[in-house]
């Protein structure tokens, strides 16, 4: 298969202030209680009143990147829908279990149930877009978007003009909770700013919903291009090392997942030995499922702006004048290890 | 021109069986798993009927052949027992011999286990080895497991698209055939029943409290199973080259969005025909080609009519026979396209159409009905599977009869 497509229009809600504005001038946003929430824009120009009060936050988010992305792309029509999310609607789950419980199994509200449902969000961009064509969602931790954007280059090399391909996630605190308990997230309340320095056991927790709009087709402004992608499961030191060789030729920065968790580290240090200039991401957005995707909406505004953000990262020695290639390298807990390739177009 | 995908070997657990073989022989028989639930904690366990593999979760493990412990599901056991049938089916003793790719499908992963000790989990003044059941709730839990016990390191994933789930798998893996990523792909789907599903669809007053009746006039609803269906899929020059026994083609398919409601088909059954259709033209084959049609039918008062509507807008006077096949196994959710594109190959290699139990009454709104018994010595060559999920997620399958 022929990896190369083209993002055409993208959308973030992150905890930082990429949903509007000016990413340049935007402030960086930290925290030291070891969760990053998303800054949530006014929902209201993008879904109506009515439909607004019954949908819980990831809902909420992901429909509106979905739709802010469309907008951006100025694509008339849209094609497929292909998602990622490691665990969909937390706070619905959360809540049809309480409900059960409290209500000893009867008369139960079904919107929860519904919402629950994994591919929910990509029904109601569906539904909202009148978008018939193929529609699917991938369910894998760290392998989640990274397996949507992978579908979505197959099906432009099968023939679709564009894709809308994105990825959400949502922190909520029962779910931080469960989570702290199995080692997900430091102890110690760590600011998010020295997230690198305070090499530890976990990290910290982060939230997000981006969508791009991926054409088959150059055109005139477009963010950058896909044009590698590589998804390795449990790999051996010597395969991940490998292939990140591989990978990293003529890329002129990494934006790599480090996130000062100590018991993964070694993965990213594989990255260190190959002397390109790296910049990490975890301290904008948090650590989640999805992150990638933020990872490659932050890459897409560097290779067109030939610009990094530098009030987001305050420790930036040095970046190349010139970026015309970026490897985004990350992995979720170790175990899903995912490497794109981005181009200047 | 891109490879043909052949289905190489099928491994099943359902209500109905452990195996192929057991399933395939209770059919014949016509003899349902529905019943009552043993292993879930419900007020309903007495009134509403599911289709329940009749194991508890040690003699899964058993089966499965690995060792009952703290964090191995019971949708996990259900999929490793099936892929180990399918392995073996297939020839495969070792899934590294080939880049091998596994795709895999759910709704709710862990939740049959993690649901009983969920309200332990967010209690901070317990502790104890529950806390292993954390990280099951997630669909990928499953699918790693049963990777890891089996050995896959290429392409790993885990779809969820409600009911079509592991119909979408199988496309998704047959494309990345077709795409040249992978000569073979071992794809399908598992799902336990779960108080999390069984109160979802009761509260959205979709299960009926008697066995369902697909395609009945008085049809009030579905009743849930559980299972796990997995099919080897094999690019034909690695299928030849390997010297693959070939039980059938994967010759077509189609997903659709029908973008009507979140939960509802549209009354026309506008997803469903477009979904049938488009995968009809892929796979080369006429209307008239068809000679089974396994149904969605889910016997909910929406779906059939939906569904229904849409087989005779797309045959006209000549619908093909056509039966669901839920009343044998339950609705099994993300598992149901993997069961049911096997049920697709026994029909083409047994020349068998299945019956659709507990029929009496025509639908008024139709002029079709299912096939009521079983049908020996049929030739069937070319076999539809409908999968129509929550979402507007409709996905069709064409499965063919090999002919060289």
């Amino acid at each position: 298969m022929k990896v190369k497509c083209y993002i055409q229009g993208m959308a973030a809600i992150s905890p930082q202030q990429t949903f509007n504005g000016d990413i340049f001038s935007a402030p960086l946003v930290h925290t030291d209680s070891n969760l990053l929430p998303c800054i949530e824009p006014d929902y209201k120009p993008f879904i109506p009143g009515n439909s607004l009060r019954r949908m819980t936050r990831v809902l909420k988010m992901g429909l509106t990147t979905a739709l802010q992305c469309v907008r951006d792309s100025g694509l008339d029509t849209v094609g497929p829908i292909v998602t990622g999310t490691g665990k969909g609607s937390l706070q619905d789950t959360e809540k049809f279990i309480r409900e059960i419980e409290q209500y000893k199994e009867t008369a139960l509200n079904p919107t929860p149930f519904i919402q629950s449902t994994y591919n929910s969000v990509n029904g109601l961009v569906a539904l909202q877009l009148n978008a018939t064509a193929y529609n699917n969602t991938f369910v894998h931790r760290g392998f989640s978007f990274e397996t949507a954007l992978l579908d979505s280059m197959m099906l432009l090399a099968e023939g679709a003009s564009n894709t809308l391909t994105g990825a959400f996630e949502e922190m909520t605190a029962e779910h931080f909770y469960i989570k702290s308990r199995i080692g997900f997230w430091k102890q110690a309340p760590t600011d998010s700013r020295s997230l690198y320095e305070q090499l530890s056991p976990g990290s910290i927790a982060g939230e997000g919903a981006v969508f791009f709009s991926l054409t088959a087709a150059p055109a005139d402004n477009q963010y950058a291009a896909v044009t590698g992608l590589k998804l390795l499961y449990k790999p051996t030191d010597e395969k991940l090392a490998d292939t990140l060789a591989t990978f990293a030729e003529g890329a002129d920065l990494i934006l790599t997942g480090r996130n000062g968790d100590n018991r993964y580290e070694h993965y990213y240090q594989q990255a260190d030995r190959l002397n390109i200039p790296q910049l990490p991401f975890k301290h904008l957005c948090g650590e989640y499922d999805t992150a990638g995707a933020f990872g490659m909406w932050l890459g897409a505004n560097i290779l067109r702006s030939q610009q990094v953000p530098a009030q987001w990262f305050p420790s930036l020695e040095k970046v190349p004048a010139t970026i015309n290639r970026i490897l985004l390298y990350n992995h979720f807990y170790g175990e899903q290890h995912a490497m794109i390739v981005l181009e200047r177009v | 021109m891109a490879e043909r995908v052949f289905i190489t070997g099928m491994g099943m657990i359902t209500a109905i069986g452990d195996n192929v073989a057991e399933n395939l022989e209770q059919l014949r028989q016509q003899r349902s798993g529905l019943g009552f639930t043993s292993y879930i904690d419900t007020i309903y366990r007495q009134v509403l009927p599911v289709a329940e593999v009749k194991h508890t979760n040690e003699s899964l493990a058993t089966l499965a052949g690995t060792t009952p412990c703290k964090g191995l599901t019971r949708t996990t056991l259900l999929g490793m027992a099936a892929m180990k049938e399918a392995l073996q089916q297939a020839g495969i003793s070792d899934v590294q011999s080939a880049p091998t790719g596994f795709i895999n499908a759910s709704t709710v992963g862990g939740m049959c286990d993690t649901e009983k000790v969920y309200f332990d989990i967010i209690n901070p003044e317990k502790d104890g080895t529950f806390l292993q059941y954390i990280d099951t709730l997630d669909c990928a839990d499953c699918t790693q497991r049963i990777a890891d016990a089996v050995g896959f390191c290429e392409y790993i994933a885990t779809i969820s698209t409600a009911c079509s789930s592991s119909a979408n798998a199988l496309m998704f893996g047959a494309r990345m055939i077709k795409q040249g990523m992978l000569p073979r792909v071992i794809c399908g789907g598992t799902e336990a029943l779960t108080r999390f599903t069984l109160n979802g669809f009761n509260s959205l007053k979709n299960v009926d409290k008697q066995f369902c009746r697909p395609f009945d006039q008085q049809r009030t609803g579905l009743n849930l199973g559980e299972g796990a269906a997995y099919l080897v899929l094999e690019g034909e020059s690695f299928a030849r080259a390997n010297n693959s026994r070939i039980l059938a083609e994967l010759t077509g398919y189609c997903n659709t969005n029908e973008a009507f409601h979140p939960t509802s088909p549209s009354p026309d059954g506008d997803g469903a025909y477009e979904a049938m259709k488009a995968a009809l033209a892929m796979s080369g084959r006429s209307a008239d080609a068809v000679d089974y049609i396994n149904v969605h039918g889910t016997a909910t008062l929406n779906n059939d009519v939906s569904e229904g509507k849409a087989l005779e807008r797309l045959f006209g006077s000549k619908v093909p026979l056509f039966s669901s096949t839920k009343p044998f196994t339950g609705h099994t959710l993300a598992a149901a396209g993997a069961i049911e594109a096997i049920f697709a190959v026994l029909a083409i290699q047994n020349g068998l159409i299945f019956p659709n139990l507990n029929f009496s009454e025509k639908m008024e709104e139709l002029n079709i009905t299912p096939v009521t018994r079983l049908i020996e010595d049929a030739s069937v060559n070319n076999v539809i599977s409908n999968s129509f999920g929550f979402g507007g997620n409709n996905a069709s399958l064409v499965i063919s009869k090999y002919e060289g």
